[in-house]
């Protein structure tokens, strides 16, 4: 119901399986190489391996779609802010106030460049968009929770990093609860109100959801800590980290995957 | 002597950064093996209380703690909490905040993991618990969509696999529905009588206190003022007084009738016990010539205009497709007071919801005030529904009790003098003038229930809808919300809500509607439905007690026999025993 970005889908595919320390390297590596591509085409390639994943996952389509769908306004204002601001010189539209002028002169023009940038940001945000839930989507929270631990985080640690993902589906639930009881107020910015009324609306959200997180956290510390969480420096796991072949083999891929797309960026 | 399970010494505890105490020189030995009940109001000290049986308190959350909590004898202060764990476990009242991980198998694991318990010896225990608590064939499954019932057990097995021989339950069944709580229960027992673990339970369920507990304590602000069993602390009628302590209530008739000068052969605790004592009391004795009937007074609302009308309502949850709510039919006139009835999951909310726009239709049509949901926005329709969510913390968003009522009125637009009579009235109507100045998330429980109920008000409804205001709260909290629902009601406005007290229902609601798996399975006059039990039960509703009893009464005692609250069963009995003392039949006119 919700497009939340840490809710776990099981299956069985190729992807839930990979030891999640394998999945951790995989999401730093990843996004080292969306953020290292320059080139549109090569960007576009990475999107395009993000997509395949995602269907090697088998994660449902009308989460992309839905993904999309939220981040569209965005990316729409990046478009627009990179297409005006970003320097240039080849120009669609000629500068609406001539370059001579001092300080503001220049303003108002549309380069190519600039919405090649922007082109460049919409597909690296749509990539890191698939990339983390192809991640979050496919790994249990103990397992994610496991995989730091196993790297080398205390696991008090790694467990706090996944309680506060987990919190994330939470809050936007409980967001859209306070909104409704807004509503429910007569509030109508929500629906038809001006942009002005909207972002006063947005204060009185703030409050009751800090006294909701703080009376959450403080509830799950004593349910934690009654079940002995942090009572010692080990302990067990039910299900403990084995690396198979196939985690090694994706390994390696992810690996020489991000080099050939560095080396080939580096020399275009 | 054995060790008791649980022996505290004159024990206080204060919060940090708190000067009051929350436990005050509390005292009390519990044996291995009993079964006890903490009973008292909301902010009594009920939760502190369980939470220092563990250590949590103060172990984990600070603040000071005076006189020796002794579990088997280890003193909580200076034991490990890896020790602790191994001796009690504690499943808490919110469902939503004790699991941490994305299957049952792994949360049943999680305790055992911390403890550093091998593998195997964890997967053998996960295998028990499940067991125990009925959950086996459940493993993989994502503990956030389960019941609420099944929650509350999973929370259990998750405790049980640590091994403790104490098990407490902090308002562990107070969210859940009646079936939920007859779930949990019944692995509570359970586990005390075929495993011998001592049952420490914070509840406000007195009828089922009465069934499994033999050990009762009562907690008034923070101070243990009785204890006793079952029968000793019900049979109090001053502790009802005194303390807002509900008992079930054949024992609230036993103790009128007690106190009426009848001598009962036993205390009645169950229906079964009243029924006894009643048959003893009145068997033989000269039932009335005829019945009386106390004709309804009332006009009859269906001649009033309609102000809700639900045509042929589907809903359809998506993307996952879940049909909620199937051809729900139904009109509420102008002035009714109606319960929506049913099992979590019934999709009682899902049409609550549809009469506010909350959620659109997926066919059908809902109109309020003649206005058709699909086409007006909820923040119109605000001004003809007042409706008040579950949970008044999400519904708070003010500095002051003042400004949280005004926002409404504000968002109207109205000008200020007009605002200021409508909050005026509105704390009136729920009785808290004087806390117009006060942080609204810093009221009492109960308190915050009232200011959402005046910030509806606020804006001058002709329909208030209640989406179960009375989960969490205790006796006084019910009554007091039920009490606005119904004083409004008496000024004219159609009052809508939704509870799992049915002795709530059968006591304020004028019209009941029972839906069950989507579909609506009766509706009728509150005496109407009550007096057909059977149909009653295929929506997993179980009819206050008072009402059961009237039910298993033999016909050949006249009393009622859908009794719908404890005075209607109770003046009957009188009136016929005074009839009987003084001699004279009674003249039925």
């Amino acid at each position: 119901m919700s497009n939340s970005l840490v809710t776990y889908y099981p299956g069985n595919t190729l992807i839930h399986k990979l030891d999640p320390r394998i999945k951790i390297i995989f999401l730093v590596l990843a996004s080292v190489v969306i953020f290292g591509v320059q080139n549109l085409a090569l960007c576009a390639f990475v999107l395009l391996t993000m997509c395949a994943l995602w269907v090697v996952a088998r994660l449902p389509f009308s989460l992309l779609a839905s993904f999309g769908k939220a981040l569209f306004p965005i990316m729409i204002f990046l478009f627009v802010v990179q297409a005006i601001f970003y320097p240039g010189t080849t120009y669609v539209i000629k500068p609406l106030i001539p370059t001579f002028v001092p300080l503001i002169g220049g303003i108002g023009y549309v380069s190519v460049e600039g919405m090649l940038f922007a082109v460049l940001l919409a597909l690296r945000l749509l990539a890191m968009i698939i990339l983390l839930p192809l991640v979050s989507f496919t790994t249990p929270v103990q397992n994610l929770a496991l995989g730091l631990a196993r790297i080398g985080m205390p696991y008090q640690w790694a467990y706090a990093t996944t309680t506060a993902l987990n919190l994330v589906p939470i809050l936007q639930t409980e967001t859209g609860v306070i909104m409704d009881a807004q509503r429910l107020r007569a509030m109508q910015s929500f629906e038809k109100g001006k942009l002005m009324d909207k972002l006063r609306a947005y204060p009185a959200l703030v409050t009751p959801l800090i006294i909701g997180s703080m009376r959450r956290a403080q509830l799950m510390s004593i349910a934690m800590d009654s079940r002995a969480f942090g009572a010692s420096k080990e302990r067990t796991y039910l299900e403990d980290v084995d690396m198979h072949p196939s985690d090694w083999a994706f390994l390696a891929i992810s690996i020489i995957y991000t080099v050939a797309i560095l080396v080939i960026a580096a020399l275009i | 002597m054995t060790t008791p399970a649980i022996e505290l010494t004159n024990v206080s505890y204060s919060y940090a950064r708190s000067k009051k105490y929350a436990l005050k020189d509390l005292s009390l030995q519990v044996e291995q093996g009993e079964f006890l009940a903490v009973m008292g109001e909301n902010g009594a000290g009920k939760s502190t209380f369980c939470q220092t049986l563990n250590g949590i308190l103060p172990n984990s959350m600070g603040g000071r703690l005076k006189g020796k909590v002794l579990i088997q004898g280890l003193n909580t202060v200076e034991t490990p909490i890896s020790q602790l764990a191994t001796k009690v476990a504690i499943v808490l009242e919110d469902p939503e905040t004790q699991f941490f991980t994305s299957s049952v198998r792994s949360e049943i694991a999680f305790g055992p993991e911390n403890l550093c318990v091998p593998v195997d010896e964890i997967l053998e225990r996960i295998k028990w618990a499940l067991d125990v608590v009925r959950l086996s064939g459940f493993e993989d499954r994502l503990p956030t969509a389960l019941s609420g019932g099944q929650k509350q057990r999973l929370a259990i097995a998750a405790g049980i696999a640590m091994r403790p021989s104490i098990l407490v339950l902090d308002e562990a069944t107070s969210q859940l529905d009646p079936v939920g709580v007859k779930e949990v229960l019944s692995v509570v027992k359970e586990l005390n009588e075929k495993y011998g673990m001592t049952i420490v339970m914070a509840t406000d369920h007195s009828e089922e206190v009465a069934r499994v507990a033999n050990h009762v304590v009562v907690i008034d602000s923070g101070k243990l003022v009785d204890e006793g069993t079952p029968r000793q602390i019900f049979a109090n009628l001053d502790l009802f007084d005194k303390y807002m302590i509900r008992s079930p209530q054949v024992s609230q008739m036993g103790a009128l009738l007690v106190k009426a000068g009848v001598k009962l052969p036993i205390f009645p605790l169950s229906v079964e016990e009243g029924c006894r004592d009643l048959v003893d009391v009145l068997g033989g004795k000269p039932a009335p010539k005829a019945k009386i009937e106390k004709k309804s007074s009332e006009q009859s609302v269906s001649q009033a205009e309609p102000i809700i009308t639900v045509d042929h309502l589907d809903f359809v949850y998506q993307p996952l497709n879940v049909h909620a709510v199937k051809d729900v039919n139904f009109v509420i006139h102008r002035g009714e007071f109606v319960a929506l009835i049913g099992q979590n999951g019934s999709g009682k909310t899902t049409v609550l919801k549809n009469l506010l726009g909350l959620l659109k239709p997926t066919t059908g049509k809902v109109t309020i005030a003649g206005l058709d949901t699909r086409e007006v926005a909820v923040a119109d329709l605000a001004r003809h529904v007042g409706f008040v969510l579950q949970n008044p913390d999400q519904q708070l968003f003010a500095e002051t009790v003042r400004e949280e009522v005004a926002y409404g009125p504000h968002n109207l637009g109205l000008d200020e003098a007009t605002i200021k009579d409508r909050v005026a009235w509105a704390l009136k109507e729920v009785g808290l003038e004087g806390k117009e100045e006060d942080f609204p998330p810093a009221l009492p429980k109960g308190d915050r229930a009232k200011v959402v109920i005046a910030s509806a008000l606020a804006l001058d409804p002709e329909v208030i809808v209640l989406d179960e205001p009375t989960t969490g709260q205790d006796y006084r909290g019910c009554h007091q919300i039920m009490q606005i629902a119904d004083s409004l009601h008496r000024e004219g406005r159609t009052v809508v809500f939704v509870t799992h007290h049915m002795a709530l229902v059968a006591e304020y609601a004028k019209r009941v509607i029972v839906m069950t798996g989507g579909k609506i399975l009766m509706d009728g006059k509150t005496e109407e439905v009550f007096s057909k039990p059977d149909v009653v039960r295929e929506a997993y509703i179980i009819p206050p007690q008072i009402t059961e009893l009237g039910q298993a009464l033999p016909a050949e005692l006249g009393l009622p026999h859908t009794p719908l609250s404890v005075a209607q069963m109770v003046e009957p009995i009188l009136a016929r025993l005074d009839a009987v003392h003084t001699g004279l039949e009674q003249q039925v006119v």
